[in-house]
């Protein structure tokens, strides 16, 4: 039987219980460095912001931190400080930060959510950083002059569209892509050799207005630049909602290929607890599912509800994920060299 | 204060020079001493295999020749616009002449990415040159004049004439009128006072201006990138890529320093020209 000492000391801990938890529970403020520009602001709204009102005690700035090279470079710099606790970039210059030991491995412990990826997306990390958006490479073009309308990749060769390609060239990853892309709609396999889509890619060569697009293609085919881009199919699915259809995405039925960005977490960051809450959080189901609602980047959460509506705007439908080339970007990344001088020496002189 | 103690005058500009100069230059030589591993990855070394690399690479010689012989084409375009404009400055007596040099050298105070934005408005297939070209009948269908090697030629020379008008200004200092009106009152021509003893007199102020028009080209980076269309290869689109694309810093360090060694050695003939004009 408790005694009267005892049962007023249980009594004064159970008072103290919400307190004690919220002491514990993570507080304070973390920095997240991710993409600028339109990723940034749907990432606040349908992520940051959510993720602040489930925990209130935790303030997270957003750093935009330009293209993933960038964004590590900015962590190499700051090795011996770091101001960033979480960054969100490319999965080929991840793996250079994971290899340096800029980044923490993140455990089921930590971060419950990632139990519920997909098992690709959390084995593209290894231990590290998981993927936490599928984006692909589509092909985008203007549906006020091209007639008939766009329906595959061979279509870029359309004897009606020369002059008014851009093309993005390696090293930019959307050159890689569509490489692999070529080379298997050649009836090759990028894994063995590059040689078709070379041959067919130098073809297209004079017919192509840039392999550099500024800013991007689809404001060069806003201002009737060009009348065909390349691009990622997220940035396009909001390019298509924001010019009342004007732009066309399609997504080629020869196949096209991820595009991988992970979440990771900064090796020495002076809040892991909130940064690895924060990790949890977007890769949770409600996080992946507003986020994938809003701009349509693949969810890497495979229990995600997504939006009918939405999910067939990515590629995360089953008919679609059958389409996609499988390729291992750490793989891509040991000849990407050899894939950009090919592309300088053999595709782009080929003017 | 002591003429002995000028030189401590110079000690803030000194610091500064340190740090923001000296001191990240230290950093980029030893960083170039790295190696990158297969998988992109920067290993912390001492090793020579990046400059191996680099200096096996015939593409870095092709990036050479691309870059000087850009860097030439644009300076003798950009020379040859700017020492009239220059010399008209130097010899008005109007009352304008402060804002008539204002005005050459106002493109200094628009950004470098407005400038290039104006250019492809100018140079597209619908831009003012095109349209007309086509106007008066010379052309029936656009002339390809952006995203290649003319395009970023044009956009340069462009964008280095207002410094090598000021250049020119400044070296102008040794062109006496008298020695021209004298030439003319022995009966040279015009062109001929112009050959015979302008020319000559404004050559320390030529090379002056070519130097720096060339060591600016030659760094140029903004106008290869956006008006060359990925078609246009020069050592400054290369250490960007390298550095930002590829997260390569030790070549993208390594092929800095090949850079900086290269127009060393042009601003160091240049200065030796120079001073033997002079004399």
């Amino acid at each position: 039987m408790l005694r009267r000492r005892q049962f007023l000391q249980l009594g004064g801990a159970m008072l103290a219980m919400p307190s004690l938890a919220r002491a514990q529970a993570p507080r304070g403020q973390i920095t997240l460095m991710a993409y600028t520009g339109i990723f940034q602001d749907n990432y606040m709204a349908t992520v940051v912001e959510p993720f602040q009102k489930a925990f209130p005690d935790i303030k997270v700035n957003y750093a935009p931190g330009g293209t993933s090279a960038a964004m590590l470079g900015n962590i190499r710099a700051q090795k011996a400080d770091p101001q960033v606790d979480v960054v969100i970039m490319d999965v080929t210059t991840s793996s250079i930060g994971n290899a340096e030991g800029l980044f923490d491995k993140i455990t089921p412990t930590e971060a419950p959510s990632l139990n519920e990826l997909y098992s690709e997306a959390r084995a593209v990390g290894g231990d590290f950083g998981p993927a936490v958006t599928y984006d692909h490479l589509v092909i985008i073009y203007d549906t006020q002059t091209v007639k008939p309308p766009l329906a595959k990749l061979a279509d870029l060769w359309r004897e009606d569209l020369k002059g008014f390609l851009s093309i993005s060239a390696p090293p930019n990853i959307q050159g890689l892509a569509l490489t692999c892309m070529v080379e298997k709609m050649e009836g090759g396999d990028h894994r063995s050799s590059i040689n078709k889509a070379v041959k067919k890619l130098r073809e297209l060569s004079p017919g192509v207005k840039t392999f550099e697009p500024n800013p991007d293609g689809a404001t060069l085919l806003l201002n009737g630049v060009v009348k065909v881009a390349t691009g990622w199919n997220a940035r396009s699915q909001l390019y298509h909602d924001e010019s009342k259809g004007r732009i066309g995405v399609l997504l080629p039925p020869e196949g096209s290929v991820f595009q991988i960005n992970t979440i990771n977490l900064t090796a020495g960051s002076k809040n892991k607890a909130a940064a690895a809450a924060f990790v949890n959080y977007a890769l949770s189901q409600a996080a992946q599912k507003a986020f994938t609602e809003r701009l349509y980047y693949a969810p890497t959460n495979a229990k995600a509800q997504i939006e009918p509506k939405a999910l067939a705007r990515t590629a995360a439908t089953p008919e679609t994920r059958a389409r996609m080339i499988p390729v291992d970007w750490m793989e891509i990344v040991k000849i990407r060299d050899q894939w950009n001088n090919r592309w300088r020496r053999e595709i782009i002189a080929a003017n | 204060m002591t003429s002995a103690r000028w030189p401590l005058l110079a000690i803030p500009a000194a610091l500064l020079l340190a740090v923001i100069y000296v001191w990240p230059s230290l950093d980029l030589f030893r960083t170039a001493f790295n190696e990158t591993g297969a998988t992109g990855a920067m290993i912390e070394a001492f090793s020579l295999k990046v400059w191996r690399d680099l200096l096996a690479d015939p593409f870095t010689y092709e990036l050479t020749v691309n870059s000087l012989w850009l860097s030439v084409t644009a300076t003798s375009i950009a020379l040859c616009v700017a020492y009239p404009i220059a010399l008209f400055l130097f010899r008005t007596d109007t009352r304008f002449r402060g804002l008539l040099a204002v005005m050459a050298i106002m493109p200094m105070l628009v950004s470098g990415v407005v400038r290039i934005f104006g250019w492809l408005t100018i140079l597209g297939d619908q831009g003012m040159v095109n349209s007309a070209a086509r106007w008066l009948g010379l052309i029936s269908t656009p002339m390809r004049l952006l995203f290649n090697w003319t395009g970023v030629t044009i956009g340069l020379a462009e964008s280095i004439l207002p410094y090598m008008i000021l250049a020119l200004l400044a070296g102008f200092g040794r062109l006496d009128r008298a020695l021209e009106e004298a030439a003319r009152s022995l009966g040279a021509s015009p062109l001929r006072t112009f050959v015979r003893v302008t020319l000559p007199l404004s050559l320390p102020a030529i090379v002056l201006a070519a130097g720096l028009g060339f060591v600016l080209s030659m760094s140029a980076y903004i106008t290869p990138k956006l008006l060359g269309g990925g078609r246009v290869f020069v050592l400054a689109t290369e250490i960007f890529e390298q550095a930002t694309t590829n997260a390569n810093w030790p070549m993208a360090s390594a092929m800095a320093l090949y850079t900086l060694v290269l127009m060393l050695a042009f601003l160091g003939l240049s200065s030796v020209l120079s001073r033997r004009l002079a004399q």
